[in-house]
């Protein structure tokens, strides 16, 4: 038990102090509390803000921990999605349904991950392959699901629906009981906390320090005994399943899944959430990521037809400035230079 | 004769139309000091490559304690008792002290040497490593950058370091630490193999020379021998 706090409280992520976990306490307590205040339909948007985090924080633990950088996350999310659909639509009227629903989609990203990356890491690619190879992966993907409009594209008695999508999927439910509104919020957040907690021991754990040397020299890390093809499939196939859990989470939130939640623009909405919190700390990618979708959300839920145009001059002014993100840059210079660490931050960096 | 930790057996690689080492044998004994020279291009850091498994060779064989390795991936040979250091340091420059020390492999093989942590300790004593420290690799001198590498490849608890050129860069009295230390880890029986251009740093520290020249192996002595070899004067020592 000592040995898994000193873990959760290495030096591997933003955060260390007493004061920031009391902080870590109340903001969990808050959010779990202050749900009483909000409408139903309230807690269900909260719950959207909060079901990107797990694809965010595995993007950050492939890419910010790892040093591979991967533009199709988002196949995996529809994996899950789409194979959850079609085992908890087979067995509706089954309360079990979406509980093997959800395995057998978690189950299908990781298998898909693990033959992908398999040919990837296994045959030696490095570098801007990489996030190229994952991009065309899920693009292919999605020009799949496309052309699945006809009546013979079903599975059972679940229609795959090509652009239309795959409409009608089950909620999650736990028995007879069926989590959604208020439950799904929670259900949400218990997710998210606990990922995010898993993750944190997971960077602080040894593995995680040969993640970082990996990040650093693939070549060095060999020469140091590691077998560093079998270390980037592990983390490639846990950024994939983690993935695959904000593919189930929205899919049991909305009930319906579209081929452009895989298309090219959602692809590239995870590598902003982590680009511009700071993809070297969970806590910052954790943040952003609720921040830009909770802003995606309002501009768009107000009719502002420039939301995503809006969230790409965030990434562009954010790979300027604070090229390490801005959260990661504010946790490092705050300390160091005060306020004035807002000021000219790049060219500090630069010299 | 003790018997070869190391030993190479027509060794040859090209890269494209470079022959880079040409049909190289060589032969190390356990708990030797060998330096190999020669002038830049005589194949040194490519037969390390070789040695290590960085690179494939086109022909030849390796054996690492008897066994051919020929075959196997770099870190299979690190888990059998090799470690490296680079021509160019490649200590993890964007991490800190602590991590750099910490990302290396603590293998726990059955033969590995039973004075591995010892050797490590020592190391870091006289290198003057503090291994908790925070400090930024890219941040410490260059020749405590060196030493950080060495450090990490004998925390690994080799039996065999092949140091590329380690003193690069450093004064003469860093060289002379280097040196030390290197001289005291040897006695307490690692092998250590280091190509070096620091005629006088050779001459401090090797028991035996190898002398490489246009891929080939030109030479191979005690220092005296090497030393005293008209040939290697010429082409190496710069003198007639």
């Amino acid at each position: 038990m000592s040995h898994l706090l000193k873990l959760l409280t290495g030096p591997e992520d933003i955060g260390r102090s007493r004061w920031f976990w009391a902080t870590f306490v109340a903001v969990c307590v808050f959010l779990f509390v202050y749900p009483f205040w909000l409408s139903e339909f309230e807690a269900t948007n909260n719950a959207y803000y909060l079901l990107n985090v797990p694809i965010a924080l595995g993007l950050a633990l492939l890419w910010g921990y790892c040093g591979i950088l991967s533009f199709g996350q988002v196949a995996y999310f529809g994996v899950a999605g789409y194979v959850y659909g079609i085992v908890a639509g087979n067995m509706i009227g089954n309360a079990a349904g979406p509980i093997v629903g959800s395995l057998c989609g978690l189950a299908m990203c990781a298998l898909t991950a693990a033959i992908f990356g398999y040919f990837v890491f296994y045959g030696r690619v490095q570098n801007w392959i990489v996030p190229i190879l994952t991009l065309v992966l899920s693009l292919l993907f999605e020009t799949f699901l496309g052309q699945t409009a006809g009546y013979q594209w079903r599975v059972g008695i679940v229609q795959i629906g090509g652009y239309n999508g795959m409409t009608g999927i089950p909620a999650f439910q736990i028995g007879q009981f069926v989590v959604t509104g208020y439950s799904f919020y929670y259900y949400v957040l218990i997710i998210v906390v606990i990922g995010y907690l898993s993750l944190r021991i997971l960077v602080n754990s040894q593995y995680g320090k040969v993640m970082l040397a990996l990040r650093e020299d693939p070549i060095r890390t060999e020469l140091l005994g590691y077998d560093i093809r079998a270390r980037q499939l592990v983390v490639f196939v846990i950024a994939a399943v983690l993935a695959g859990i904000s593919g189930l989470l929205y899919v049991q939130w909305g009930n319906y899944i579209t081929p452009s939640q895989v298309g090219l623009l959602q692809a590239s909405l995870p590598v902003i959430w982590v680009a511009v919190g700071g993809r070297e700390s969970l806590l910052a990618v954790l943040l952003s990521t609720c921040a830009l979708n909770w802003l995606n959300y309002t501009l768009s839920s107000e009719g502002y037809q420039y939301a995503l145009i809006i969230i790409g001059a965030l990434l562009v002014a954010v790979m300027l400035f604070f090229p390490d993100g801005i959260i990661v840059t504010l946790a490092r210079e705050l300390p160091k230079r005060g306020w004035r660490a807002l000021v000219g931050l790049h060219k500090g960096k630069a010299g | 004769m003790t018997d070869p930790i190391l030993r190479t057996e027509g060794l040859t690689k090209n890269f494209g139309g470079v022959v880079a080492t040409n049909d190289v044998s060589i032969s190390v004994p356990r708990g030797e000091l060998r330096c190999i020279i020669g002038p830049n291009g005589a194949g040194k850091s490519t037969l390390f490559s070789l040695l290590c498994g960085m690179h494939r060779a086109d022909a030849g064989r390796v054996l690492l304690k008897g066994e051919d390795v020929t075959r196997l991936l770099a870190f299979r040979r690190v888990r059998r008792g090799i470690g490296l250091t680079f021509q160019t340091n490649r200590a993890f420059h964007r991490l800190s002290v602590r991590q750099n020390l910490n990302a290396v492999l603590q293998i726990m093989r059955a033969d590995r040497p039973a004075d591995a942590d010892e050797r490590y300790r020592f190391a870091l004593d006289w290198f003057g490593l503090d291994p908790d420290s925070e400090m930024l690799a890219k941040e410490l001198p260059h020749h405590r950058l060196q030493w950080l590498e060495i450090a990490m490849v004998l925390a690994a608890g080799p039996d065999v370091i092949l140091l590329d050129e380690p003193t690069a860069g450093m004064s003469s009295d860093e060289t002379l630490q280097t040196g030390t230390v290197l001289k005291h880890l040897n006695s307490s029986g690692l092998t250590i193999v280091v190509v070096e251009h620091d005629v006088a740093f050779v001459r401090d520290v090797a028991q035996r020379i190898t002398v490489m020249h246009q891929g080939r192996v030109f030479a191979e002595g005690t220092v005296d021998e090497i030393t005293g070899h008209a040939d290697v004067r010429r082409i190496y020592l710069g003198q007639a």
